[in-house]
C-alpha cells in the first residue's frame, strides 16, 4: 500500500517535471508513424539546422528572462549584424585595405562588438533610469532595423570567401550541419554558466527578487547589463551565421525572429516573471518548435497557417505554465 | 445617540486565541480610542467588526440590532467604514473623483461632472473641510490625503467609522488639522473608533480609551480622569522581563562607529558606537527612522551626510556589496519581499550572500555550497526535510532563520536585525534571541530594531531611543521598566 502510494506519487512528480519532454516525445512518435520522410537522418539534421539561428539566441534569452527582463530587439540585431559584417568586409576589401580573409574577420568582430554595445545601451537604460526593457528593446527593434536598412542601401552583397559559407551552411564530417554545432556549443556554454557558476546563481536571484538580491550584496545592475549584452552578442552571432548561409547581408533578415526565440524559452518552461527556468528546457523548446514546423511542412501546411499554429502554441505554453504555477501556489497555501 | 456593542467575541487563529471573550460598547458623539501593543488583538477586533474576519463566537449589535456580515463589503453596506493607514486613494484622480468613486452623478451613460463636483463640494463643506475638489490627489500632502480618505468614508453616511492610526505619518501641525476634522465628526451621528500608538494624543483627542492585552479587554477608562501610568498599566499588565544570559561580554574594542549620519527627512545627526560582541537595541515608534537608519548604514539607501567607520575603515559610499564584503549583514524588516527569494530553494537562499566564498574562481563549489546550507540548517535548527525544498515550504520563524543563516555564512562582524521577531511564534523568537547571543559570544555584534519593547529589554546590552528621526536617549535595560521605555519612545515622559 505504502510503496504503491509512493510509486504513484513519483509518477505524478515525474510527469509534471518532464511534461514538455513527454509531449515532445509523443509528437515525435506520432510524426514517425504518420509523416513520410520524418524519421530520416537527413530530416532530423535538417530540423536542427533550421532551428539553429533562433536557437542560438534562445539560450541568451533564457538568461535574460530568468533575470526578469526581456529583449524584443534581437530580430533587428540579426539584420544589422549580417549587413554590418558584409558591409565592413566589402568596404575593407574593395578598397584594397585588407585582403578578403582578414576583412571578413574584422567584419565579424565589428558585428559582435555592435551586439555588445547595443546590449550595454539596453542595460544602461534599464538599470540607470529604470525603464522597462520591454519598451527599451521595442524602440531598439526599430532603431536597429532602420540602421540595417540605411547601411545596406547600395551594396548589401559582397564577395565572401568560401570558408565563410562553411559557418552557415557547412557540414561537419560531411553530414552534420555546422549551424547545429553552434547551437550545441551555445547550449553547453550557457548551461554551464547558469548551473555551475556564481553568475548563474546571481541571475536566478536577481530575477526572483531583485531587492533581496541587492540586499544580499549582489550587484543587480551588473548582472542585468551582462545578460542583456549576452543576448545581443548571440543575436549578432546568429546574424553572422545567417549572412554566411546566404553569403550576403540584408535588412530583411531576422524579421519576427524574436517571436521564435521567446517562444522557445517559454515553451521550455521559463517563467516570464523571472527567477524560474532551465537551460535544458529551452533546448526542448527549440526542438519542439523545429519539429512542429517540420511536421507542418511535411504535411504541406501553408506559411500563413503556420503562423497561427505557432501563435497558438505560445499561448498554450504560457497558459500551461501559469496554471501549473498557480496550482503550485495553491497547494502551498493550503 | 447610537451605540455599537460587541459581546463575548472569541476569535482563534491556529495556535493562538487572538480575542478571548471581549465585550465592549462604543458610543457616538465621542472619540473612542482603542489601544494595545502589537499582538494585543486590537487589529483582530477591528477586522471582526468590519467584516474582514468572522468571529468564532459572540455578537455584534448596532443600537441593539444584531449584525451579521458575509464579508467586508457587506459590513460596509451596513454602515461600518474603515479608514486604513495605507492610503487607498488613486493619485491621478481629483479629490472629488476619489471621494465619489463609483458613485458619480450621471446623465445617461455620461458622467455629469458639474453635478459630481458640486456634490463633492457640499460633502466637504458639511464636514468643514476646506479643500479644492478639482485638485489631483497626487499634489496633496499626506494629511490632506488622510482628510480625503475620511471624507470618502463619511460620504457613505456610515454608522461606525474606524480610524486606523491616522496620525502615524503626520507631523505635529498636520496632526492638529486632522484633529479639527475628527472633532467635527463628533457632532455627526457616527461612532468613532480611533486606533493609535501615540499615547500623548489621547488626552487631546480621545474621550474614552479601551485597552486590550493578549486578546483580553483589560479596561475602558474615561480620559478625563486617566493618568498616563494607568493606561500603560492596562497596556502592559505585569510583565516579567527575562534576563539575558550573564556570560555575554562586551569588549572595549569598537567595531562600528557612526557619526552625524543624516538622511532627510527620516533621521538627523545620528551618532553611536558599537563594541565588539555588543547587542545594541534601537527602540522607537513606527516612523521614528529606525529602519531607514539601518538601511543607510548598510548602504541600501544613500545618506545625505555623516560618516561610517566599520572595523577601522572609513566608508565613503556604502552599498550592500561593499558593506557585506566588510562583514556587515542586514536582515530586513520585510523578509518576504526584501530578505528572501521565495521561489528559490532553501539552499540557494542560504548561499546568496556568500557566493564570493563559494565561487572564488567563478565556478560554484557545489559540495561546499551544500555544506554551507547544511551547517546553517543544523546550527539554527531550521525545520525542513531537505535544503532543496522551496522557501515557501517553511514557516515564518524558519524563513527568518534562513535570512539570518544566509548572513552567518559570510562570517559577519556586525549583524543588523530589523524586526527579527515579526510574525513568528514564541519558540522561534527565543531561538532567534539565542542565535543573537551565540553570535555575541563569538564576538559578533548585533543591532536589533524591534517594536516589541520587552524583547529589546530582554535581548540587548544597551538601548538607544529614537524619536522622530533623532536619538534622544540611551538606556540600560537593567535600570528601566517597560512603561518607562514606552513613554520615552512616544515622548510623553514625566
Amino acid at each position: 500500500m505504502n510503496t504503491q502510494q509512493r510509486k504513484a506519487f513519483n509518477w505524478s512528480q515525474f510527469s509534471k517535471k518532464y511534461m514538455m519532454e513527454i509531449i515532445l516525445g509523443c509528437i515525435v512518435l506520432a510524426l514517425m508513424l504518420t509523416a513520410p520522410g520524418f524519421f530520416t537522418t537527413g530530416n532530423i539534421l535538417n530540423i536542427f539546422r533550421n532551428v539553429a539561428l533562433a536557437g542560438v539566441i534562445s539560450f541568451g534569452m533564457t538568461m535574460v528572462i530568468i533575470g526578469g527582463e526581456i529583449d524584443l530587439s534581437v530580430g533587428s540585431s540579426i539584420a544589422l549584424s549580417a549587413v554590418l559584417t558584409a558591409t565592413v568586409t566589402g568596404a575593407l576589401n574593395s578598397r584594397g585595405i585588407l585582403p578578403m580573409e582578414t576583412a571578413v574577420l574584422v567584419g565579424m568582430a565589428c558585428s559582435l562588438l555592435m551586439g555588445a554595445v547595443v546590449g550595454l545601451i539596453n542595460g544602461f537604460l534599464r538599470t540607470k533610469y529604470n525603464i522597462p526593457t520591454f519598451i527599451i528593446t521595442l524602440a531598439m527593434l526599430n532603431v536597429l532595423y532602420g540602421a540595417a536598412a540605411l547601411l545596406s542601401k547600395g551594396f548589401p552583397v559582397t564577395t565572401l570567401p568560401d570558408w565563410y559559407n562553411w559557418i552557415g551552411a557547412g557540414q561537419l564530417f560531411g553530414f552534420f550541419p555546422v549551424p547545429a554545432v553552434w547551437l550545441l556549443i551555445t547550449f553547453a556554454v550557457v548551461f554551464v554558466i547558469m548551473n555551475m557558476t556564481k553568475f548563474g546563481r546571481q541571475v536566478y536571484a536577481v530575477g526572483g527578487n531583485p531587492e533581496a538580491a541587492r540586499l544580499s550584496g549582489i550587484d543587480v545592475a551588473k548582472v542585468k547589463i551582462v545578460i542583456l549584452m549576452t543576448v545581443q552578442v548571440l543575436a549578432a552571432f546568429s546574424g553572422i551565421i545567417l549572412s554566411a548561409q546566404v553569403m550576403s547581408g540584408s535588412s530583411t533578415f531576422g524579421r519576427g525572429y524574436e517571436m521564435d526565440v521567446i517562444a522557445a524559452v517559454i515553451i521550455g518552461g521559463t517563467s516570464l516573471f523571472g527567477g524560474i527556468g532551465k537551460v535544458w528546457g529551452t533546448m526542448i523548446g527549440i526542438i519542439f518548435l523545429g519539429v512542429i514546423n517540420n511536421g507542418m511542412t511535411l504535411f504541406g501546411v501553408g506559411d500563413f497557417e503556420k503562423y497561427i499554429a505557432r501563435g497558438m502554441l505560445i499561448l498554450l505554453a504560457v497558459l500551461f505554465n501559469t496554471i501549473q504555477l498557480q496550482s503550485m501556489q495553491k497547494a502551498k497555501a493550503s | 445617540m447610537s451605540s455599537l456593542t460587541v459581546r463575548n467575541i472569541i476569535k482563534n487563529f491556529p495556535g493562538t486565541r487572538a480575542l478571548d471573550d471581549v465585550s465592549i460598547t462604543f458610543e457616538s458623539g465621542k472619540v473612542n480610542a482603542l489601544l494595545g501593543k502589537n499582538g494585543s488583538g486590537k487589529s483582530t477586533l477591528v477586522k471582526v467588526i468590519n467584516g474582514a474576519y468572522q468571529a468564532d463566537s459572540g455578537v455584534i449589535e448596532l443600537d441593539g440590532v444584531p449584525l451579521e456580515f458575509g464579508g467586508p463589503q457587506d459590513a460596509f453596506d451596513q454602515g461600518i467604514a474603515t479608514v486604513y493607514q495605507e492610503m487607498s486613494l488613486i493619485p491621478g484622480l481629483s479629490v472629488a473623483e476619489n471621494i465619489l468613486i463609483g458613485r458619480y452623478e450621471t446623465n445617461g451613460p455620461f458622467v455629469d461632472w458639474k453635478k459630481t463636483y458640486a456634490k463633492a463640494q457640499s460633502l466637504l463643506d458639511e464636514m468643514g473641510i476646506d479643500m479644492p475638489v478639482r485638485e489631483l490627489v497626487v499634489n496633496l500632502s499626506v494629511w490632506q490625503c488622510q482628510v480625503v480618505e475620511i471624507a470618502k468614508a463619511m460620504s457613505c453616511r456610515p454608522r461606525v467609522i474606524f480610524l486606523d492610526e491616522p496620525t502615524s505619518a503626520l507631523a505635529q501641525h498636520e496632526t492638529q488639522m486632522l484633529f479639527r476634522l475628527i472633532r467635527e465628526l463628533k457632532t455627526k451621528d457616527v461612532i468613532i473608533i480611533y486606533i493609535t500608538h501615540r499615547l500623548q494624543e489621547l488626552w487631546e483627542i480621545a474621550d474614552t480609551s479601551t485597552v486590550l492585552l493578549d486578546g483580553r479587554l483589560t479596561g475602558k477608562i474615561d480620559m478625563a480622569d486617566a493618568q498616563p501610568k494607568d493606561i500603560l498599566k492596562l497596556m502592559f499588565g505585569d510583565v516579567t522581563i527575562k534576563n539575558r544570559p550573564a556570560d555575554l561580554i562586551v569588549s572595549d574594542e569598537t567595531v562600528l562607529e557612526v557619526k552625524n549620519l543624516t538622511r532627510k527627512p527620516w533621521f538627523r545627526n545620528v551618532s553611536f558606537t558599537l563594541k565588539k560582541g555588543e547587542v545594541l537595541g534601537i527602540a522607537g515608534m513606527l516612523g521614528s527612522g529606525r529602519t531607514e537608519l539601518l538601511r543607510a548604514i548598510f548602504g541600501a539607501d544613500q545618506a545625505d551626510e555623516g560618516s561610517i567607520v566599520l572595523d577601522g575603515k572609513v566608508i565613503d559610499k556604502p552599498n550592500p556589496r561593499i558593506m557585506s564584503q566588510l562583514g556587515l549583514a542586514l536582515t530586513p524588516e520585510d523578509r518576504k519581499s526584501q530578505g528572501l527569494v521565495q521561489i528559490l530553494s532553501i539552499k540557494e537562499n542560504l548561499c546568496h550572500a556568500s557566493l564570493d566564498l563559494l565561487a572564488p574562481t567563478g565556478f560554484v563549489d557545489t559540495k561546499l555550497e551544500q555544506r554551507y546550507a547544511d551547517r546553517q540548517v543544523d546550527a539554527l535548527h531550521i525545520k525542513t526535510p531537505g535544503t532543496d525544498m522551496p522557501m515557501t515550504s517553511l514557516s515564518g520563524g524558519n524563513q527568518q532563520k534562513v535570512v539570518v543563516g544566509k548572513w552567518l555564512n559570510i562570517g559577519p562582524k556586525v549583524i543588523f536585525l530589523d524586526e527579527p521577531s515579526r510574525g513568528i511564534d514564541v519558540n522561534a523568537k527565543q531561538q532567534i534571541f539565542q542565535i543573537i547571543w551565540d553570535q555575541s559570544r563569538k564576538g559578533v555584534s548585533s543591532v536589533v530594531v524591534s517594536s516589541e519593547l520587552e524583547e529589546l529589554l530582554e535581548v540587548c546590552h544597551r538601548i538607544i531611543i529614537m524619536r522622530q528621526g533623532e536619538f534622544v536617549d540611551v538606556i540600560c535595560p537593567e535600570d528601566t521598566t517597560i512603561e518607562e521605555l514606552y513613554s520615552h519612545c512616544i515622548g510623553s515622559e514625566k
